[in-house]
C-alpha cells in the first residue's frame, strides 16, 4: 500500500519543495503601544537575522488582521491568512501574548528550457490549517511544560526574564519542528495507550501505589511501556504534552535497539538477586560515579489553578518506563535517586518482563500480522486515545505513513469537515487515486479508514468498514 | 494487660461432689462423665455430664472399692471394675432386668489393667497379658468373646474419638502397639517406637504414660510425647514430640514443639492448637503445627505467642456455708490437684469442677506482629470472623497503619480461602447438576467455615466504613481498594459491582475523573449494567462518562434497549433509530415513542424524518402508510399535516 | 503494481478534466450511444441530457475557465461583434452618455427593491445583526474607495474597507498576494480584479474556491453594467473615482445576483435548468423563434422565470452560461420589463467583456412569466427586434403551441415522488455536454428561505470537495443528523442527492442507477435536446 510520489513517478525534472518555516514570533502589543516604540513588543522572533523595520512591519500586518477581523466578530479573531506564497498562524495563548508562525506553502519549480530561469508555482492548496494550528499551539504547550506561562515568568522577571526564556527555548525547539511531516496526527495530539490485559494493568497499579507510598516526595506517576502509555496520574491536558515530549524527544535519544519492544521474559533467578536493567533517562547518568553532578529537569503542571513546578525523573527499565515526579521545593540528593534505584529497579525490570510475556501470549492469541486490505486512524476526544495503523513510526524527526500524502491531505479535510459540527457524521469518499477514504464520527471518537479496493463500491467499503469496527473496536459504542 | 489472656475456662464448668475420703470421683473420657461414688456406691453415685440431661444418680451395693466404672455409650450398660479379676456389669436399658452381672477375663492369672468401651454393647479388657475384645448380652447377662490379643502391657491408653487403643509393650514400655476397634472388629496397626531422651541401664520402664497424650489435630491422629529435658542432649528445654498416626501404614514423628523450659506440663487440644500448660510458671503456650508448612521430615514449632497465664477464673461460693454477700474467690489456676484430659478437659478434683478449655482470639490481634502469620493462624480457628475483620479494619485505619505490601498479603490469604470455598462450592453444584447417575463420588455440600470472609464481609465490616474516613489520605484508599480488586482478580473471583461502586464513589469525590477513565479504558471495573447507570448519574459533573456507559452497555450486549433509552434521553432519537435499525430490532419499536421524542426536540425536520420513516415501515409491514389505532399517532399524523400540508404525506400507492 | 498507475493519476489530475470542445462530436454517434440505463460509467455526451446538435453554451467546467484570465476569449469573439460596439462603448464612456442609458432604468427600478434596499442600508455597522450576516461583499476601487457593500452605507464603511485596501497592498509589497484570512466560523476572502477589489465575508463551510468564485460574478456583474474597457477608462482618468456615480441604482442588480447565488444550483454548477416542456412544443417554440430573426439578433432566449424554455443563436455564436445567469439577474431582478418593452445596453463579459449588447426584454405577457429577450449587437435595433417579437408571437397563436406552454408553466417543475424512491428527498442533475441541468421541486421541509439555503449550502460543499484541484473525488457520501448527501461526478455528468438521514448507502447506489434511468426516460421533458441556429 506504500506509495511513492507522483513527482518522482514523473519523468520531467521539476523539483518539489516541502512546507518550511519561514518566520515565527512573539509579541504583546501592549508592551510597545507608542508610535516608535513598536519594537518593545517583540518578545522573540525567529530568524533572528532579519532587519529590525522588517520585523516591526509583519508584527504591525498581524496586529493589523487580527483587529480588522474584530470588526467582523469580536470574540473570533483572524486565525490564519493565507496567500499565494505562504500561511501564517495566529495563537494568542495567554491575553495580549500572540504567537504567530509563518510557513512556505509546497512548491513546484519547472524548468524552462533555453536558460529561462525556473518557473516557480506555489501550491496553496496544500497546507491544512488545522494541521499547522496544532503545531502553533504545541509549541505553546510545549514552552509552557518546561518553562510556566508568559505571565508568570513576566511577573518575576519583566521583559527581560521572559525573552531569555523565549530564547533559551525556542531556539532549541524549532529546530526539532519538521513542518514537512506533520499531519492529521498533530491535530489530535493524542496519546498511544499500551493494550493490556487485566491482571497485568493491576499489577502496575500496585506498583505504582506501593512506591508512591514508600517514597512519598513522589507527587505523580505515569507509567510507559514501548512508549505507550499505561498510567498517568497527572491531569490529562498535562500529560498529553508530557506524552508528546517523551515519545518525540526524550526517548528517541535514548533507545537501545537490541532491548526495545521486545525484551526476553527473565529467569526468575535473575530476578532473586537485585541485577536489574533500570537507569535514570533523566538525572544521574551513572550512580557509580559518587561526584557526577546532575539535575532533573522542572516541569510546570495544573497551571489553570495550583500552579505547580514538578521535578521529572524519568527511570526506565528495559521497554518500561516511569516518570516520578516530585515537588521542586525539595532538592534530590544522590541518597534519594539511589534508594529509588535499589527499590525500583529489581521490581521494575520483572514487571517489564512479565508485560512482554502478557504481550506476546495475547499478540499469539490475535495472530500473525498480515497486512490488511486497510489502514485506519482512530482518535477518541474524551481520553485522547489515539491509535494508526498509517505511521510506521512518529517521533519528532520522522513520521513515516504508508500512504500518499494526498490521502493524508483528505483525511485533514474529512477531519476539518468533522470538526466544525458538534453531531455525529459519517464521509465516504472515492478519490481520483481509486483509494477509498471512510471517516466516521460518533459521540466524540473519529475513525478513518483507508482503503485500497479500487473495484469495490459504496456498500461493499461500508461492509469492510463494519467488519474492522467489528474486529478492532468491538469493545466502544460506535453508532452504525 | 488484662485482654492479653488468650486462653480461658469455659464460662459455666461442670460441677460435682469433690474428691474426699468417701467420696471417690472418676471421669470417663469416652462419655465425657464424672462419676462421684460416695461409700463404694452405697450411698449413691452421681454422675456428670457435660449437659445435665447427661447426669445420672443411682445406687449400687458397696461390695468393695471402685476401681474403674464407665457407662457404655449412651449410657445403656455400666460396667464397674473392683478386682484385677473380673468386671461388673449392671444394665440400664429401660424394662431390662437392673441385676448386676460379673465377669472375668479368660486370661490365666492375668490382671486386669482396665476397660474401655468402644461401642454401646462392646468393650474391651486390657490386661498386662493382653487384651480381650467381648460383646456384651444384656438379655442372657452374659459377654461374648469377640477377639483377643495376647502381648504384654504396661499400661495404654484410649482415644475415644478414633476407637483407637494404645498399649505400652517391652520392657521400656517405649514401643507402642495401637489397635483400631470398628463395630465388632478389631485391627492391628502397625507399632512403633518412642525415642527416648535418654537409654537407662539396666533397662526399666522408663515411658510413663502421664508424658502420653492422643489426640486428633487437623483430623489426624496424633501421638503427643513430652519428652523431658536432659542433660545428655544439649537441648535447652524440654520439647512435645507429635507421631502421626494414619489408619493406614506407618507411624512417623512429624512435629516437634519447643518449650523453650522445664518442669511439669500438661497437655490439651483446643481448636487445632496444641496448648502446653506449664506449671511452675503457672503459664501456657500454644502451638499451631499448620504455621510452618510439612516440608517432609520433622517440623519444629515455636510457640506461636508468647506464654501467659490462663485467664484467670472466680468460683462463686456455693452451698449452706455460702452467704448470698460474699464475692466468689479466685480460684487456683495450675493447682497440684487439677488433671488435664484430652482433648481440652480439665478437672479439679478437689474443687469438683470440670471445665472445658477455650482459646480467645482477640488478645492474639496484639500479641501477634506479623500480620500475615497472624492471618494464618487466624484463618484455621473457628470463631474467627470477626476477628479477621477487625485485624482488617485496624490495619487499614487504627494506629499501627499496615503499608500496602502487608495490606496485599493478607488480602490474598483471604481471598485464597475464599476462593478455595468457592471452587469447593462450584464443583459441589457441578456434580449436583450432572444427576446422581455419575455423581457415584457421594458429594457433600462443603461446610462454609467463619474463615470464608467474603466480598460482602469485606464491604460491609471494612471497605464501606474505611473509604468515609476522613483522617485516611484517598491515595492510600483507592490504593487499598485497588489491592483488593487485584487480589480477587488475582484468585479469578468475579468482583462484586458494589466494591467498584465504592472505587469510583472514592474517585468522584476527590474529582479524580481522569483516573476513573483509566481504570474503566482497561477494563478494571469491570462491565455492569448497574455501573452503566452509576456512570450515567456522573455525566453532568464528568461529559465523558456518558461515552463509557454507553460503552459499558454495549459491551453487556443484553442491554439494547438501555441504549436506546439513554439515547432518546438525549434527544438522540435519530441515532436511537440508527442504532436499534443495526441490531434488526426497528420493525418492532414503538413508533409512538420516537415520534413523541421527535415531538420534544422541536426540531420538525428532525420530526418528518422520523415521521417518514415510519409511514415506509407501515407500507413495508402492511402495504399502507397509514398507522394502525394501536399506535396512537393521531395526533402526531395531524401536527405532521399542519407543518408539512397534506400531500407531503406519503401516498398509498409509490411508483 | 497499482501505485505507479495510481501516481501516475494523481499526476496528472489536472488534465483527467480537459474536455476540449470536441464534445460537439456527429450525433449519430451519440445516439446509438445513448443507452436507456445509463451507468455512471458512460462517456461525455452520451449522458441523459446530452444535446444531439451540441452545446449552445461556451463549454464550461464548473468554474476552471472562470478562475482562468476571462480575457483569453475575448479577441477571438470581438471579431464577430464587430467594432460598432467597441466604438459605441468609448464614445459613450467619452460622452459620459451611459449615465442616461442606466438612468433610464433606474427609473423603472421597482419599488420592492428600493424597500429591501433601504432596509439593508439603514444598518448600523457595528450592530450584532450586520456582523451576524452570512455573506457580505464589498467592492472598492484600487484607491479604497467604496463602491459597493451588500449591508450597510458605503459611507459607514470606507474606513474598514480603506483597511482592506491597507492590508492587500502591505502583502503586495512583498511580491505575494493576499487570498483569504480564516477565523472560527468565517472567513475573508480578497479578489483584485483591476480596477476593482472585491471582499467578501463570509460564514460558510465553501472552499475559497468557491467564495472567490462568486466575487467573480459580482465582478462580472459590474462588467456587466460598464464593459472592462470603460471600467479602466474610468481609473486611468481618476484613480480616486466614484464609481457609485455610473453604478448608481444599480446595487439591487447586485443584492439579486447574491441571492442567486445562494439559492439556485446553477450558477453553483455553471449550468441552466430548463422548464419541463413536452418535445414538440418546445420544438415547435424553437422553430417560432428560430424564424424570427433579424441582421443583428445574435441571441434570442425564453425565459421562464428562472427556467430556461429555449434558446436560439447565430451560428458558431455560443453564449456563456455566465452571461446567461447575468441575464436571468437583470431580467429577475426588475419588475421593470414587465411594463412594456425594455431596451438597455448590457456586456455580456465572458462573451466580450470590451462592448455592449443591446438586449430587447419583455413579458409575452404581463402576468405570464414566459420573458422574451432578445440580443443584438446595434443599439438602433429596438424596433427590428420588437417586430421578430410580434412576429415570434404571431407564429406561436397560429401553431396554438402559446396553450401547451402556459399550461407547462402553471404547473409546478416536478415533486421528486415521481422518480419512485421514497427516501430520496431531493437531486441535482447536470449534463456536462450540454450544460443544463434539472432538479425536482423542494419537498415540504425544505421549503423555506433558511432551509433551502442550507441545502444549497450543503450542495455548494461537496461541489467544492468533488473540485478541489488538488485532491479531485468522484464520490462523496455524507451521513449527517439533518440528511444523507451523495454526490458523484463522471466525465459525462455531476449529480448530488439529498436522502433521509434513515437512507442507508445500498438504497443510495440502487437510486443512482434508478434516477440514471429516469433522467433517460424523462430527457426529452427536461432538456433541450436539438437547440437551434439561425
Amino acid at each position: 500500500m506504500l506509495m511513492i510520489s507522483p513527482r518522482m513517478a514523473s519523468g520531467m525534472q521539476e523539483k518539489q519543495y516541502t512546507p518550511s518555516l519561514l518566520s515565527f514570533f512573539i509579541y504583546n502589543p501592549k508592551f510597545g503601544p507608542r508610535e516608535g516604540e513598536e519594537e518593545k513588543k517583540i518578545l522573540f522572533y525567529h530568524p533572528i537575522e532579519i532587519e529590525k523595520n522588517e520585523k516591526i512591519r509583519n508584527v504591525g500586518l498581524c496586529e493589523a488582521i487580527v483587529q480588522f477581523t474584530r470588526t467582523f466578530c469580536p470574540t473570533k479573531p483572524a486565525k490564519s491568512l493565507h496567500t499565494q506564497k505562504n500561511r501564517q498562524f495566529f495563537h494568542e495563548p495567554e491575553e495580549n501574548f500572540w504567537m504567530v508562525m509563518i510557513v512556505r506553502n509546497p512548491m513546484v519549480e519547472k524548468p524552462n528550457k533555453d536558460g529561462k530561469p525556473p518557473t516557480v508555482e506555489y501550491q496553496e492548496e496544500e497546507i491544512i490549517d488545522s494541521v499547522y494550528g496544532s503545531v502553533l499551539q504545541q509549541c505553546y504547550s510545549m514552552y509552557k511544560l518546561f518553562n510556566g506561562t508568559f505571565s508568570r515568568a513576566f511577573e518575576a522577571g519583566g521583559v527581560e526574564l521572559l525573552t531569555q526564556k523565549l530564547e533559551k527555548f525556542f531556539y532549541r525547539y524549532l529546530q526539532t519542528l519538521h513542518l514537512q511531516s506533520c499531519d492529521l496526527l498533530d491535530v489530535f495530539g493524542g496519546i498511544s495507550f499500551f493494550p493490556l490485559d487485566k491482571m497485568t494493568y493491576l499489577k502496575i497499579q500496585s506498583f505504582v501505589n506501593r512506591v508512591e507510598e514508600s517514597l512519598s516526595l513522589i507527587k505523580y506517576t505515569a507509567f510507559l511501556y514501548n512508549d505507550q502509555l499505561i498510567w498517568s496520574g497527572l491531569e490529562q491536558e498535562d500529560m498529553r504534552i508530557l506524552y508528546k515530549y517523551l515519545t518525540t524527544s526524550l526517548f528517541p535519544r535514548h533507545t537501545e535497539p537490541e532491548l526495545a519492544g521486545r525484551d526476553s521474559p527473565l529467569r526468575p533467578e535473575v530476578a532473586g538477586n537485585l541485577l536489574h536493567y533500570g537507569r535514570f533517562l533523566t538525572g544521574p547518568a551513572n550512580l557509580k560515579d559518587p561526584d557526577a553532578k546532575f539535575r532533573f529537569p522542572r516541569i510546570f503542571v495544573n497551571t489553570e489553578d495550583s500552579y505547580e513546578e514538578l521535578h521529572l525523573i524519568v527511570y526506565k527499565a528495559m521497554s518500561a518506563a516511569v516518570c516520578f515526579m516530585v515537588n521542586s521545593a525539595v532538592d534530590l540528593s544522590r541518597e534519594f535517586c539511589e534508594q529509588l534505584d535499589s527499590m525500583v529497579g529489581p521490581h521494575l525490570t520483572l514487571l517489564a518482563s512479565d508485560i512482554c510475556e502478557q504481550y506476546n501470549v495475547n499478540r499469539r492469541i490475535s495472530g500473525p500480522e498480515k497486512e490488511p486490505q486497510f489502514k485506519f486512524i482512530y482518535f477518541n476526544h474524551m481520553n485522547l486515545a489515539e491509535k494508526s495503523t498509517i505511521h510506521m513510526r512518529k517521533t519528532a524527526s520522522v513520521s513515516l505513513t504508508s500512504v500518499h500524502p494526498d490521502l493524508m491531505k483528505i483525511l485533514g479535510d474529512i477531519n476539518c469537515d468533522f470538526a466544525r459540527v458538534d453531531e455525529d457524521e459519517e464521509i465516504i469518499v472515492k478519490a481520483m487515486t481509486d483509494y477509498w477514504v471512510v471517516g466516521k464520527k460518533s459521540d466524540q471518537r473519529e475513525l478513518y479508514v483507508i482503503l485500497n479496493q479500487k473495484n469495490a463500491n459504496l456498500i461493499e467499503v461500508n461492509e469492510e468498514v463494519k467488519r474492522l469496527c467489528a474486529t478492532q473496536f468491538n469493545n466502544i459504542f460506535f453508532l452504525d | 494487660m488484662g485482654d492479653e489472656y488468650y486462653l480461658e475456662l469455659s464460662e459455666n464448668p461442670v460441677q460435682f461432689e469433690n474428691a474426699s475420703s468417701v467420696n471417690n470421683v472418676f471421669f470417663d473420657e469416652a462419655n465425657k462423665q464424672v462419676f462421684a461414688v460416695r461409700s463404694g456406691g452405697a450411698t449413691g453415685v452421681v454422675v456428670k455430664g457435660p449437659d445435665d440431661k447427661s447426669s445420672v444418680a443411682f445406687r449400687m451395693d458397696d461390695k468393695g472399692e471402685v476401681k474403674c466404672i464407665k457407662f457404655s455409650l449412651g449410657n445403656k450398660i455400666l460396667a464397674v471394675q473392683r478386682t484385677t479379676k473380673s468386671v461388673d456389669f449392671i444394665n440400664f436399658i429401660p424394662d431390662y432386668p437392673h441385676l448386676e452381672f460379673s465377669h472375668e477375663c479368660k486370661t490365666k492369672n492375668a490382671s486386669i489393667l482396665g476397660f474401655c468401651w468402644t461401642n454401646w454393647n462392646e468393650i474391651v479388657f486390657v490386661t498386662d497379658q493382653g487384651i480381650e475384645f467381648y460383646q456384651v448380652l444384656p438379655d442372657k447377662r452374659t459377654l461374648k468373646l469377640l477377639k483377643s490379643q495376647s502381648i504384654n502391657v504396661n499400661w495404654y491408653m484410649y482415644c475415644p474419638e478414633t476407637a483407637v487403643l494404645l498399649l505400652s509393650t517391652t520392657v521400656q514400655g517405649n514401643v507402642l502397639q495401637p489397635f483400631a476397634f470398628k463395630s465388632a472388629t478389631m485391627s492391628k496397626m502397625s507399632k512403633f517406637e518412642i525415642e527416648l531422651p535418654a537409654v537407662p541401664k539396666p533397662a526399666k520402664l522408663s515411658l510413663s504414660e502421664r508424658d502420653i497424650a492422643v489426640a486428633t489435630i487437623y483430623d489426624q491422629l496424633y501421638v503427643m510425647y513430652l519428652k523431658h529435658h536432659s542433660r545428655t542432649t544439649n537441648s535447652p528445654g524440654a520439647e512435645v514430640v507429635l507421631y502421626h498416626l494414619p489408619r493406614e501404614g506407618t507411624c512417623k514423628k512429624t512435629h516437634m514443639l519447643k518449650l523453650n523450659t522445664t518442669g511439669k506440663f500438661a497437655l490439651n487440644v483446643v481448636d487445632n492448637l496444641v496448648v502446653v500448660h506449664h506449671q511452675s510458671s503457672q503459664t501456657s503456650l500454644i502451638y499451631d503445627i499448620k504455621l510452618r508448612e510439612s516440608d517432609g521430615n520433622v517440623n519444629v514449632h515455636q510457640p506461636v505467642l508468647p506464654a501467659r497465664s490462663i485467664n484467670p477464673f472466680k468460683i462463686p461460693l456455693t452451698g449452706p456455708a455460702a452467704a448470698p454477700s460474699q464475692a466468689p474467690v479466685p480460684c487456683e489456676l495450675y493447682s497440684s490437684s487439677w488433671s488435664v484430659f484430652q482433648p481440652d478437659i480439665i478437672i479439679s478434683a478437689s474443687e469438683g469442677y470440670l471445665w472445658y478449655l477455650q482459646v480467645k482470639l482477640q488478645p492474639t490481634l496484639n500479641l501477634l506482629q506479623d500480620k500475615g502469620k497472624l492471618m494464618d493462624f487466624l484463618l484455621r480457628r473457628r470463631d474467627c470472623k470477626m476477628v479477621i475483620l477487625s485485624v482488617c479494619s485496624q490495619m487499614l485505619i487504627g494506629g499501627d497503619k499496615g503499608n500496602l505490601s502487608v495490606v496485599a498479603t493478607v488480602f490474598d490469604k483471604l481471598n485464597q480461602v475464599y476462593k478455595e470455598y468457592l471452587d469447593a462450592e462450584q464443583a459441589y453444584t457441578a456434580a449436583m447438576e450432572s444427576g446422581p447417575s455419575r455423581s457415584s463420588t457421594s458429594y457433600k455440600r462443603p461446610v462454609r467455615t467463619q474463615a470464608v470472609i467474603d466480598q460482602s464481609d469485606m464491604y460491609t465490616h471494612v471497605l464501606s466504613d474505611f473509604t468515609e474516613k476522613k483522617d485516611v489520605k484517598h491515595k492510600f484508599i483507592i490504593a487499598v481498594l485497588m489491592e483488593y480488586i487485584r487480589s480477587l482478580n488475582q484468585f479469578q473471583i468475579p468482583v462484586q459491582h458494589y466494591l467498584y461502586e465504592l472505587v469510583i464513589k472514592t474517585l468522584v469525590q476527590h474529582n479524580l475523573f481522569y483516573m476513573l477513565h483509566q481504570f474503566l479504558q482497561y477494563h478494571v471495573l469491570s462491565d455492569s449494567k448497574p455501573l452503566a447507570c452509576l456512570l450515567l448519574s456522573l455525566e453532568s459533573t464528568y461529559a465523558p462518562a456518558h461515552q463509557l456507559s454507553l460503552d459499558m452497555l454495549k459491551r453487556l450486549s443484553t442491554a439494547n434497549d438501555e441504549i436506546v433509552e439513554v439515547l432518546l434521553s438525549k434527544q438522540q432519537v435519530l441515532a436511537a433509530l440508527r442504532f436499534i435499525r443495526s441490531v434488526g430490532g426497528h420493525d418492532n419499536v414503538s413508533a409512538r415513542k420516537f415520534l413523541d421524542a421527535a415531538r420534544q426536540t422541536n426540531n420538525t425536520m428532525l420530526f418528518y424524518t422520523i415521521f417518514r420513516f415510519f409511514e415506509q415501515r407501515n407500507m413495508r409491514l402492511r402495504g399502507n402508510p397509514g398507522f394502525n389505532q394501536g399506535e396512537h399517532c393521531e395526533e402526531h399524523v395531524v401536527f405532521f399535516k399542519e407543518t408539512f400540508g397534506e400531500n407531503a404525506l406519503m401516498k398509498q400507492a409509490t411508483a | 503494481m497499482p501505485d505507479a498507475r495510481m501516481a501516475a493519476d494523481v499526476h496528472n489530475k489536472g488534465v483527467f478534466w480537459e474536455v476540449k470542445n470536441g464534445n460537439l462530436a456527429p450525433s449519430d454517434r451519440l445516439r446509438q450511444d445513448r443507452s436507456d440505463s445509463p451507468t455512471p460509467g458512460l462517456v461525455e455526451g452520451t449522458e441523459p441530457g446530452a444535446g444531439q446538435e451540441g452545446a449552445m453554451f461556451v463549454h464550461a467546467q464548473s468554474f476552471e475557465d472562470l478562475t482562468a484570465v476571462s480575457e483569453s476569449n475575448t479577441d477571438d469573439n470581438s471579431a464577430e461583434v464587430g467594432d460598432s460596439n467597441l466604438e459605441s462603448a468609448q464614445e459613450a464612456a467619452l460622452e459620459g452618455g451611459e449615465e442616461e442609458s442606466l438612468e433610464a432604468e433606474q427609473e423603472e427600478v421597482g419599488k420592492e427593491e428600493v424597500q429591501s434596499r433601504k432596509k439593508a442600508k439603514e444598518e448600523d455597522v457595528t450592530s450584532e445583526t450586520w456582523r451576524s450576516h452570512r455573506k457580505h461583499v464589498f467592492v472598492l476601487s484600487e484607491a479604497g474607495k467604496p463602491i459597493y457593500t451588500r449591508y450597510g452605507t458605503e459611507e459607514a464603511l470606507s474606513s474598514i474597507m480603506g483597511v482592506m485596501m491597507l492590508l492587500m497592498s502591505i502583502v503586495e509589497d512583498k511580491k505575494n498576494i493576499i487570498r483569504s484570512i480564516h477565523a472560527d466560523g468565517y472567513r475573508v476572502v480578497f479578489l483584485r480584479k483591476s480596477p476593482l477589489i472585491l471582499v467578501g465575508v463570509f460564514q460558510t463551510n465553501c472552499s475559497d474556491r468557491e467564495l472567490t468564485r462568486e466575487l467573480q460574478y459580482i465582478y462580472y456583474q459590474i462588467v456587466s453594467l460598464l464593459t472592462l474597457t470603460q471600467l479602466n477608462h474610468v481609473f486611468q482618468h481618476r484613480q480616486s473615482y466614484d464609481l457609485r456615480r455610473l453604478l448608481a441604482g444599480s446595487e439591487h442588480l447586485t443584492d439579486n445576483l447574491l441571492r442567486l447565488l445562494d439559492r439556485d444550483p446553477g450558477l453553483l454548477l455553471s449550468a441552466v435548468m430548463c422548464l419541463p416542456l413536452a418535445s414538440s412544443a418546445r420544438d415547435m417554440v424553437s422553430s417560432s423563434l428560430q424564424a424570427a430573426k433579424a441582421k443583428n439578433l445574435v441571441f434570442s432566449i425564453l425565459l421562464a422565470g428562472n427556467r430556461l424554455v429555449t434558446l436560439v443563436r447565430k451560428k458558431d455564436q455560443f453564449l456563456h452560461h455566465m452571461d446567461l445567469h447575468l441575464l436571468f439577474n437583470l431580467v429577475g431582478s426588475s419588475s421593470s420589463f414587465r411594463a412594456g418593452e425594455g431596451w438597455t445596453p448590457i456586456c455580456l463579459p465572458k462573451f466580450n467583456p470590451a462592448g455592449f449588447f443591446h438586449a430587447h426584454i419583455s413579458y409575452l405577457e404581463p402576468a405570464s412569466d414566459l420573458c422574451l429577450i432578445l440580443v443584438s449587437t446595434d443599439r438602433e435595433d429596438f424596433f427590428n427586434l420588437s417586430d421578430c417579437k410580434k412576429r415570434f408571437l404571431e407564429r406561436l397563436r397560429r401553431r396554438n403551441a402559446y396553450q401547451s406552454l402556459q399550461e407547462a408553466l402553471n404547473m409546478p417543475s416536478y415533486p421528486v415522488s415521481q422518480v419512485g424512491i421514497p427516501e430520496l428527498r431531493h437531486f441535482v442533475y447536470k449534463s456536462k455536454s450540454s450544460g443544463l441541468y434539472t432538479s425536482p421541486d423542494l419537498p415540504a421541509p425544505y421549503q423555506g428561505e433558511e432551509e433551502l439555503e442550507r441545502l444549497m449550502g450543503l450542495y455548494q460543499q461537496l461541489h467544492s470537495c468533488l473540485h478541489n484541484p488538488t485532491r479531485l473525488l468522484r464520490y462523496i457520501y455524507r451521513c449527517a443528523d439533518t440528511e444523507n448527501l451523495y454526490a458523484l461526478v463522471t466525465s459525462g455528468f455531476e449529480l448530488y442527492l439529498c436522502f433521509s438521514p434513515l437512507g442507508t448507502k445500498s438504497l443510495a447506489v440502487s437510486a443512482v442507477n434508478k434516477l440514471l434511468k429516469w433522467i433517460r426516460k424523462e430527457e426529452d421533458r427536461l432538456f433541450i435536446l436539438s437547440p437551434l441556429t439561425y
